[in-house]
């Protein structure tokens, strides 16, 4: 089909009267249209296009899929508010980008849980699509409702809404998961057939499908399978081999300006460091990587395909792949021939990233980034990010002396142990900084004061980290310890060379209940969201007292999620899944946390996480 | 050394709704898939030298709009236009690429007027308001709080009805620009209240040449 004879959903005048028409529209560059298919999959993410657009993860299986011939991906984002509203007033059901057809005529509608302030938007997309939002109160003939994302590493608040949770990296099972419902189709067997069924595939979990039981106190005691054949744990599924999997080279090209105008190459997956607060080092286990030979080639395909004048290149810690050097001497030489920016994420300042640098950006403009995360040696200790003080002031200075001047800086409040000298020393790692500058670079030679600004966001304890057992600070301590960083910055004798910023402590408080809930949280979600809520993830939409008020009508303590210290042997909602790490070396790095004792990470000597199991990777030595 | 391409290029379908710092972006990438000998710009950034005529606004189509982009000595028009096709599929297409003789002025510093094809909801009483308009000597756009009202009447060329559709021809340029949208809002006065115009399809631009209109891509 011709994508400029394609229908659309909305009328001119309909689509004249909104911000931004081409976010719906569809049609651009390299997206697919199909004229015959056996199952239909409306991909969404919860967010506005220029967001969901910038997800690498839903350009990858928006290509796997449609790299099936018996199956048609389509996209969807969320509606802004101003199209949402038109919606519901002249009774437009959602459609997808690419056909433009309504979602329910779908089969699968798959939703991104890429962050938790999403979540009231899967219910916007759910109703708008005229369907029920729970499961429960579903028609067979609705389609699957499958989530996947780093989120489903706690499904449970959102777990009424879905069919299915696909746990784990997307290219692994979905072709299984469709040969089966297609079967399922074919022999004429009912909705709760297929996902019984489909729990034999590894990464499936299918809620409804599970009982939960909770002690006099209200806390969870139980959880389990309810039907014969269902499997107690849930395994993640992932991928084996990243240099022979599917690799999105040709992905859809935005028309209006996404947050990620690029092309994008992923170099790999997981992150040998275990930093104690951070759940993707643990989620994404084990680390895996592709060649740089599949990744120049990739490269030059990306290029050809999209006409991207940018490429940039994404992992957790891309300066912890092994083969650099290699890969960025490749790319420049190719990016410099075709004339084509390279867009480098924020690696570790040493004397080889800074030459790097200095060749592909523009060293007045751009600035060093370094995340601490913590002020004190002791707390870095603590979270095990092996950052010493002696590597930052080493990195600036040779950055200093190479022409920068602008040095950001991020942290985090609220870590387990925090204390006010913790605190004090955020300021004082400013100001040191700030004074190296100063002792660095001659008088003569200084283009104006060094800029640094230090931002700090609040402490949330993630499913699947040694901080799963930690408490999360209240509101009020959040903006006090923020404040007092604050006085602390102001007391510097460089202080005007020190800007600092923090998040918004609102949205911390939500996403740590989100984030930490159990099933019961769906009536406060439901709640929030028949109160007005939608758009959480942006701040002139965001409601803090909104969630308090639907916290209190549905009876949700919600502070028993996120206050206090969970015991030893607490079951936590998320532990009927397996994603690799045991909790036993969870909990041995909490309390390696408490005695301040930095672990290894995975190249120098093997933690025993529990992920060997895999037999890949990094694990098996490679 | 360099030469400067004039593509002529159409827009229909669904893409008329981008806005046009997206077509500028979509051209740019154009031009980097097909590896079209482009001369870049000096310095950290590299880009395009590449300037459109006219912007088109949000949901207009085109059949005739123009882009000048500067590319290294040698390029062929023939080969420029069938590479660019070879890469748009989504409504934009080049209808036609020329190499400029040295000294040519840039497409956006030529244009001088522009004709256009409206789409009307209903054909009734179109004529008669065209009539009424061209027998006019004056024609007042209504203004806002940022723009006064002013007199577009004698950057009407052409103006009439075929069916439900509207021709015009309008000056455009530095001196008076009329816009298209501008001249259906003054001919509603004399239509039925519901007729709406859904459509506005520009069909060619103009520059001057011996005191005559000519499309910019015979300049
Ligand atoms: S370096 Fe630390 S914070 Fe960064 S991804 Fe790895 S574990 Fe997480
Ligand atoms: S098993 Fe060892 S090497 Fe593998 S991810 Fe865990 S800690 Fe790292």
């Amino acid at each position: 089909m011709d994508k400029a004879e394609r229908k659309l959903a909305l009328t001119h005048e309909q689509l004249m009267s909104i911000e931004k028409p081409a976010r719906y529209t569809g049609g651009e560059p390299n997206s697919v249209m199909k004229d015959s298919w056996r199952l239909r999959f409306a991909m969404c993410f919860p967010d506005v296009y220029e967001i969901g657009m910038s997800h690498l993860g839903q350009q990858i299986l928006y290509g796997l899929m449609n790299s099936y011939e018996d199956v048609w991906c389509e996209r969807v984002f969320s509606p802004w508010t101003d199209l949402d509203a038109l919606m519901r007033r002249e009774h437009i059901p959602l459609f997808a980008l690419e056909s433009q057809d309504p979602l329910k005529d779908f089969d699968f509608i798959g939703l991104t849980l890429q962050y938790e302030m999403c979540y009231v938007n899967i219910l916007q997309i759910l109703e708008l699509s005229g369907l029920a939002l729970r499961a429960a109160d579903r028609e067979d003939s609705d389609p699957v409702i499958i989530g996947g994302g780093p989120c489903v590493f706690n499904t449970e608040p959102i777990a009424d809404f879905f069919d299915i949770f696909y746990i784990g990296e997307g290219e692994s099972c979905y072709r299984e998961l469709f040969d089966l419902y297609l079967k399922c189709r074919d022999e004429g067997l009912s909705k709760r057939e297929f996902l019984i069924k489909a729990t034999a595939i590894e990464g499936m979990y299918v809620p409804c499908l599970y009982d939960v039981e909770y002690d006099e106190k209200g806390r969870l005691k139980a959880m389990y399978p309810n039907t014969p054949g269902v499997p107690e744990k849930v395994r993640k599924t992932i991928v084996k081999d990243l240099d022979g999997v599917y690799y999105p080279t040709a992905p859809v090209v935005p028309f209006i300006q996404a947050a990620q105008d690029r092309a994008v190459l992923e170099v790999m997956r997981g992150c040998i460091r275990g930093c104690r607060f951070c759940q993707a080092g643990q989620i994404y286990k084990p680390v895996r990587r592709r060649s740089p030979e599949t990744l120049l080639r990739y490269a030059r395909e990306l290029i050809d395909n999209t006409g991207y004048d940018v490429i940039s290149l994404s992992s957790l810690s891309t300066s912890d792949y092994p083969e650099l050097k290699e890969l960025l001497e490749g790319l420049i030489s190719f990016c410099s021939e075709r004339k084509i920016n390279i867009s480098l994420p924020s690696l570790r300042i040493d004397a080889f990233s800074l030459d790097v640098m200095n060749k592909v950006q523009d060293v007045k403009k751009n600035s060093l980034t370094f995340a601490p995360e913590a002020g004190s040696p002791r707390m870095r200790n603590v979270i095990n990010k092996g950052l010493a003080k002696e590597d930052i002031l080493n990195g600036a200075e040779l950055a200093f002396r190479g022409g920068w001047n602008r040095v950001k800086l991020y942290f985090m409040l609220g870590l387990p142990g925090e204390e006010e000298e913790d605190i004090r020393a955020i300021a004082e790692l400013c100001n040191d900084i700030a004074m190296l500058y100063y002792d660095t670079v001659p008088k003569e030679e200084r283009k104006g004061r060094v800029n640094i600004t230090a931002s700090s966001s609040f402490f949330v304890p993630k499913p699947f980290t040694a901080f799963q057992w930690a408490p999360m600070d209240r509101k009020e301590n959040f903006l006090e310890k923020a404040a007092f960083t604050k006085r602390c910055v102001r007391e510097q004798l460089n202080q005007k060379s020190i800007s600092y910023h923090y998040h918004d402590s609102g949205t911390t408080i939500i996403e740590g209940v989100l984030a930490r809930g159990d099933r019961r949280l769906s009536a406060a979600i439901e709640a929030v969201y028949r109160k007005g809520a939608v758009f959480d993830a942006w701040t002139e939409t965001f409601s803090y007292e909104r969630w308090i008020e639907a916290f209190e009508e549905t009876g949700t303590d919600y502070g028993d999620y996120i206050y206090r210290e969970r015991p030893a042997d607490e079951l936590f909602p998320w532990d009927y899944l397996d994603c690799g790490v045991t909790k036993a070396y969870l909990y041995r790095e909490w309390q390696r946390a408490k005695e301040a004792v930095v672990t290894p990470n995975c190249r120098d000597r093997c933690a025993g996480c529990g992920c060997t199991g895999y037999g890949v990777g990094i694990c098996v030595g490679k | 050394m360099s030469v400067s391409a004039r593509i002529k290029f159409g827009r229909r379908g669904p893409v008329r709704y981008l806005g046009h710092l997206d077509m500028m972006r979509y051209f740019q990438r154009c031009v980097m898939k097909c590896s079209l000998e482009a001369v870049y710009s000096e310095g950290f950034h590299p880009h395009q030298l590449l300037s459109f005529a006219y912007p088109l606004g949000v949901s207009m189509e085109t059949d005739g709009d123009y882009a000048d982009l500067v590319m290294k000595d040698g390029a062929d028009a023939g080969k420029v236009k069938e590479a660019l096709n070879s890469v748009m599929h989504e409504g934009i297409y080049v209808r036609e690429v020329r190499i400029l003789g040295e000294g040519t002025l840039n497409a956006m510093a030529s244009v001088a007027a522009a004709d256009y094809e409206l789409f009307v909801s209903a054909e009734e009483g179109l004529q008669e308001a065209a009539s009424r308009i061209l027998a006019e000597k004056e024609l007042f756009t209504a203004g806002d709080g940022k723009k006064k009202p002013k007199d577009i009447r004698p950057g009407i060329l052409e103006l009439r009805a075929e069916g439900s559709r509207l021709f015009m021809k309008l000056l455009s340029g530095s001196a008076l620009n009329v816009r298209p949208a501008d001249v259906f809002e003054g001919m509603k006065t004399y239509l039925p209240e519901e007729s709406k115009c859904t459509l506005i399809r520009r069909l060619e631009i103009y520059g001057t040449k011996d005191g005559k209109y000519v499309p910019l891509i015979e300049m």
